[in-house]
């Protein structure tokens, strides 16, 4: 547990509920595979683009990559108390159907990631020049990276389970049959701030790029009849769909 | 001289491959040979146009491409707009676009500028965050035909209500068409709270907003 954490579980009731917590000011990413930003692109239906706009697409892509910094949160809890449509962490209950979607996880990490405020600032500036393509690009990047640094944070997430255990599948406020509203709790039960990510009124994370959420830690034969978590989202042109 | 539509062949196919600097030598090389600029956009952009939204309702193109094209027709306008007022044709319409309150996403609205630019409209981007006041402030400064407002949560979706509303309160909502966009946005929404059009795509936000000029 880290200095800063302490501190915190000392003034803060929910935080000291919490069986371990940690902070990630650098989280590693795995390597960004061209394939990845051609789905945030779109190109669902052909896979990728011809060859010159993919060589403006790889160009832009490493301009971007510079402009990243991966950085994320947890804490894991025990569920205290659960029904299909809450569940209890701490003394914080948060409800929505991830009562039943973690049924079978004892231990809960609630967490937040960011890939960072600077790469959204290079997809502004880009659009304030005109170049709403380049703009597009830098965005599907930070989007990549905030799922790649949720990747990397549930890295460190499952140093905390046990023999025969696994991570369930994330989710997150505002998916998956949980209200938006939710993240209100959610926030004060980890560091976000530690690591810059703020909760605005609407309920929205500064910055852009951010992913906040609930993984299961439970046992592994539970875990591996769970689907995706698309199959919960009535979206179904999305070209994000898993 | 007036110089036969075939010829603006070359500049027609840089537009459809994206290609900025080959669309706008085309258009400059058209004009000096006397093509006429209205020409430049009826037998030119719009045709390219035309077949570039084919492509990309085929499968064959994707958004980076769209949002190629409409920069190659974007600078081609920046030529043509002043030759055009010069010949006394109305001025292209104006759209003041952001998005609401409370929400910071940028690239939806950002595309949707990018496809009305490249359709010949004059966009002013506010940005994300807009509040009310700054909407109406800027419909207030110059003459606006179009207002178009962004949300991409259900949190921050009433506040497109709430804008259109400071609007009314202000009395300047008749001057102005409002279109909605984004993704939890639907056409019911965008009528519930008296918006005068949605478009589900930046694609799509071009048609829209030339129906609503000309029921202006
Ligand atoms: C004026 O006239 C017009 C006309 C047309 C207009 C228009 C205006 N404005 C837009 N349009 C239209 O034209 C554009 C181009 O055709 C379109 O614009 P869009 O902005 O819709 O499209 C963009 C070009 C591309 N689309 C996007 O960039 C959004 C795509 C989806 C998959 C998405 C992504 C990629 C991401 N996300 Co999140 N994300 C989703 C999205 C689901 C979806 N399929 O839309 C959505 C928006 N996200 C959601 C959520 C919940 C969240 N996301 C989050 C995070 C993320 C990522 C970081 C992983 C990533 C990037 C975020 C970003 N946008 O920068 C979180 C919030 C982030 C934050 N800072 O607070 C988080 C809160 C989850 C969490 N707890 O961490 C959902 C919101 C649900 C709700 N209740 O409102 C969501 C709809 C997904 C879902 N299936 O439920 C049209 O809508």
């Amino acid at each position: 547990m880290s200095e800063e954490l302490s501190s915190t579980v000392a003034q803060n009731g929910l935080i000291a509920a919490a069986l371990a917590a940690e902070i990630c000011p650098e989280l590693a990413l795995a390597p960004l595979a061209p394939a990845e930003i051609y789905r945030y692109l779109g190109y669902l239906l052909k896979g990728s683009p011809a060859p010159p706009m993919a060589e403006r697409i790889a160009q832009v892509v490493a301009e971007a990559q510079l402009c990243l910094r991966p950085r994320g949160a947890y804490a894991v809890y025990p569920v205290s108390r659960r029904t299909a449509h809450s569940l209890k962490l701490g003394d914080t209950t948060i409800s929505g159907n991830i009562g039943e979607y973690l049924k079978d996880a004892d231990r809960v990490a609630v967490f937040a990631v960011t890939a960072g405020e600077e790469i959204s600032l290079l997809s502004e500036s880009a659009a304030k020049n005109g170049d709403a393509f380049s703009a597009l690009v830098m965005d599907a990047v930070g989007s990549w990276a905030a799922e790649a640094a949720a990747d990397a944070l549930m890295l460190s997430v499952r140093r905390h389970l046990r023999d025969e255990e696994e991570l369930t599948l994330r989710y997150s406020p505002g998916y998956c049959g949980m209200e938006i509203s939710q993240q209100r709790k959610l926030f004060p039960l980890m560091q976000a701030e530690a690591v810059g990510v703020r909760l605005i009124p609407s309920m929205l994370m500064h910055p852009l790029k951010s992913i906040s959420g609930l993984v299961g830690l439970a046992p592994k034969e539970a875990v591996s009849s769970y689907h995706s978590p698309c199959d919960l989202c009535p979206r179904t042109g999305c070209s994000m769909r898993r | 001289m007036e110089k036969p539509i075939q010829d603006l062949s070359a500049l027609r196919h840089a537009v459809i491959e994206g290609d900025v600097p080959a669309s706008v030598t085309a258009a400059r090389t058209a004009l000096e040979e006397g093509v006429q600029p209205i020409d430049v956009i009826s037998q030119g952009i719009s045709p390219a146009m035309a077949e570039v939204g084919k492509l990309f309702e085929e499968g064959e193109y994707f958004v980076p491409e769209l949002l190629m094209a409409a920069r190659a027709t974007k600078e081609i306008f920046v030529i043509l707009r002043p030759l055009l007022a010069q010949a006394g044709s109305k001025p292209m319409a104006h759209v003041v676009l952001g998005t609401v309150q409370g929400d910071l996403h940028d690239i939806g609205k950002n595309l949707v500028a990018a496809m009305l630019e490249g359709g010949g409209f004059e966009v002013t981007d506010l940005g994300v965050d807009v509040p009310p006041e700054t909407f109406i402030a800027a419909v207030k400064k110059r003459p606006v035909q179009i207002v178009g407002l962004s949300a991409l949560l259900t949190t921050t979706m009433p506040a497109m209500k709430t804008t259109i509303e400071a609007f009314r309160a202000a009395g300047i909502r008749e001057q102005i068409k409002i279109m909605v966009g984004g993704a939890p946005v639907t056409s019911k929404y965008a009528e519930t709270i008296g918006a005068d059009g949605y478009s589900e795509t930046a694609a799509a936000s071009v048609d829209l907003a030339r129906r609503l000029v000309a029921a202006c």
